[in-house]
């Protein structure tokens, strides 16, 4: 084996890290630069590379054109041929076109939305069909076909509530009401007055960020005092959230994800391992911050089977090479730059943790444009629901 | 029958008239991801044309019942901008080519195509209405000739009973134009009617 060279000898390739440590959503934003920091260090220390990462960061404070103000400063000023970052897709659809123009390579880990495409964003987080369509089958299969929506008033809720009254609605089920907040509101208590009120036989929550945890909380409080149990669903909730919502209100949650910490697999419980250490013992790689340590660590991989940082050449090296990510295998699909991911529903449980209780049997193929979406086949899964209903002992009763 | 509530544009087909190599491999890599074919024959949903490109035989003009278009502006002149407005497109898609935009466009050039075909419905409708104006002028006349009725009783009566047979008017007075038809339709309208005069 040879002698391990020193990483400083190493030439350096620098890259842009556009996260928000302030503002409306900073807490995740912060959790995503330790992600970043995180897999810079460990290829730094990694003899399997010959160059090391410098991380140029920027904070554009969650407002949507300072994030075109930062990557244009990184691109021009710091030469910085991939930028790792953007959170909400406002920030994304702002920076797009400088990356088109300047034909540098933003490397994307947040899930979205999907219907976007573009030759210079690798999109490493998850597409619509790994989190939102699994979770509203699963809602039709197993608790409900009404359902009741509370989100952030933005892009990701709209398109996200649009899935998910498409695939209720082919069900023959309906959404009950959509209620949006600003991004950033805190003054959640109307709609849980109403929530309390109308008793929904579901929730669906898309709120991110500090509007998410205080929602939470005021839910949980106003449901105790009625004495009603209400099940959630959700397609971002992530553990270092569960820690913001406080330990009796985090617990219950149903969410779906590519990525919890408690994913079963020699890859996660080393990284989790090397995160606490790291991070301390409290800490817990979300999903975002899981995507983010994937995404620099399939741009490293990139580089290295490209040898060279040149955008054209790391897009094609980075196609189909599969990296054993904490998540599960993961790739880059090069017929429309996202990753293919392993669906998984889990429950959030005492101790700021989730319970996986379903995942798919092997990574899903991207498919950003939903153009593989059947609606039609929710209306079967309702009527599986409800031949459960009628096999169930009649012993098991409801009782109101 | 569940008709989707929101724009899909997953199972579609398009067709190209799209001479540049790069714009076509841009569009086949995009319209694949969406889940849309690309067709060379056949009867597209609708049809990306780049108006810089000689008119020729091989491109379908806009008579009405063509395909929608989507017009690739990369010069804008005035000649090119002409042969545009004639093709009538649903939408416009400025060069150079980008990732964004083609789905918006496609969107609107499906609307535009089910839109059109649901005017073509109506305006075939309103035409055999119109061709069969005469039918109805002679109903008219035979009710008011034979049943002693003014103009205006003779056309609210026939109003009234193509509405309570579920027909057109147009039906109606072509039954009554038949032999013995007034006679029978005055039957059955007193039968029908126990205020009726």
């Amino acid at each position: 084996m040879h002698a391990l060279p020193s990483s400083r000898r190493r030439p350096a390739i620098p890259v842009g890290l556009v996260v928000s440590q302030s503002g409306p959503y900073a807490m995740m934003g912060r959790e995503t630069l330790k992600g970043a920091l995180l897999a810079i260090e460990e290829i730094a220390q990694d003899a399997r590379f010959d160059f090391r990462f410098t991380p140029a960061s920027r904070d554009p404070g969650g407002v949507a054109s300072a994030y075109h103000t930062a990557c244009d400063e990184l691109i021009r000023q710091d030469g910085v041929d991939h930028v790792v970052g953007c959170y909400t897709s406002a920030s994304r659809k702002e920076v797009l076109p400088l990356f088109e123009r300047t034909e540098r390579l933003l490397w994307h880990p947040a899930r979205y939305e999907g219907f976007e495409c573009s030759e210079q964003i690798i999109y490493v987080g998850a597409s619509p069909n790994h989190n939102v369509v699994p979770l509203a089958n699963y809602m039709i299969e197993t608790i409900a076909d009404e359902v009741f929506c509370v989100g952030s008033n933005y892009v990701w809720t709209w398109e996200t509530n649009r899935v998910m009254r498409e695939i209720v609605g082919a069900a023959g089920g309906r959404v009950i009401a959509e209620r949006q907040l600003d991004l950033g509101d805190t003054s959640v208590g109307h709609v849980v007055d109403e929530i309390v009120a109308r008793r929904p036989p579901a929730l669906f929550n898309t709120l991110v960020g500090e509007s998410s945890y205080r929602f939470g909380q005021a839910l949980h409080a106003a449901l105790a005092r009625a004495g009603v149990s209400i099940p959630m669903l959700s397609c971002s909730l992530c553990e270092p959230e569960l820690r913001c919502i406080g330990p009796e209100a985090s617990v219950g949650t149903i969410a779906s994800s590519v990525y919890f910490e408690s994913v079963r697999r020699p890859e996660n419980q080393a990284f989790v391992a090397r995160w606490k250490a790291r991070f301390g013992t409290d800490s817990s790689p979300g999903v975002d911050a899981q995507a983010t340590y994937v995404a620099v660590m399939l741009l490293a991989r990139a580089v290295r089977r490209a040898g060279t940082a040149e955008v054209a050449a790391v897009r094609e090296a980075s196609a189909d090479h599969v990296f054993e990510a904490p998540q599960g295998p993961t790739w880059v699909d090069p017929s429309n730059n996202h990753c293919f991911a392993t669906p998984r529903l889990a429950r959030s449980v005492p101790g700021y943790a989730f319970e996986i209780f379903w995942e798919a049997s092997a990574p899903t193929a991207p498919d950003p444009y939903l153009s593989t979406l059947d609606a039609t086949a929710a209306a079967a899964r309702r009527r599986s629901r409800e031949e459960a209903k009628m096999r169930r002992p009649t012993y098991l009763r409801v009782v109101k | 029958m569940i008709r989707p509530a929101f724009p899909t544009v997953s199972g579609r087909s398009v067709r190209l008239h799209v001479p540049d190599a790069r714009d076509v491999v841009l569009l086949h890599r995009q319209l694949g991801r969406m889940g849309v074919g690309v067709v060379d024959e056949g009867a597209p949903d609708a049809m990306i044309l780049d108006i810089d490109r000689e008119p020729s035989r091989d491109v379908p003009c806009a008579d009405g019942t063509a395909t929608p278009v989507i017009a690739l502006v990369g010069t804008e002149t005035p000649s090119r901008l002409r042969w545009m407005l004639d093709l009538e497109p649903a939408a416009v898609l400025v060069k150079p080519l980008r990732s964004t935009g083609l789905y918006t466009a496609l969107v609107m050039a499906l609307h535009a195509g089910e839109r059109r075909r649901a005017t073509l419905r109506r305006i075939e409708g309103l035409e055999a209405r119109i061709r069969c104006r005469h039918i109805v002028v002679g109903a008219v006349v035979a009710m008011m000739t034979q049943h002693a009725m003014s103009e205006t009783e003779a056309f609210a009566f026939l109003r009234r009973r193509a509405m309570a047979r579920r027909m057109t008017i147009e039906a109606l007075s072509a039954e009554i134009a038949a032999p013995n038809g007034t006679a029978r339709h005055r039957l059955e309208s007193r039968k029908a009617s126990p205020t009726g005069s």
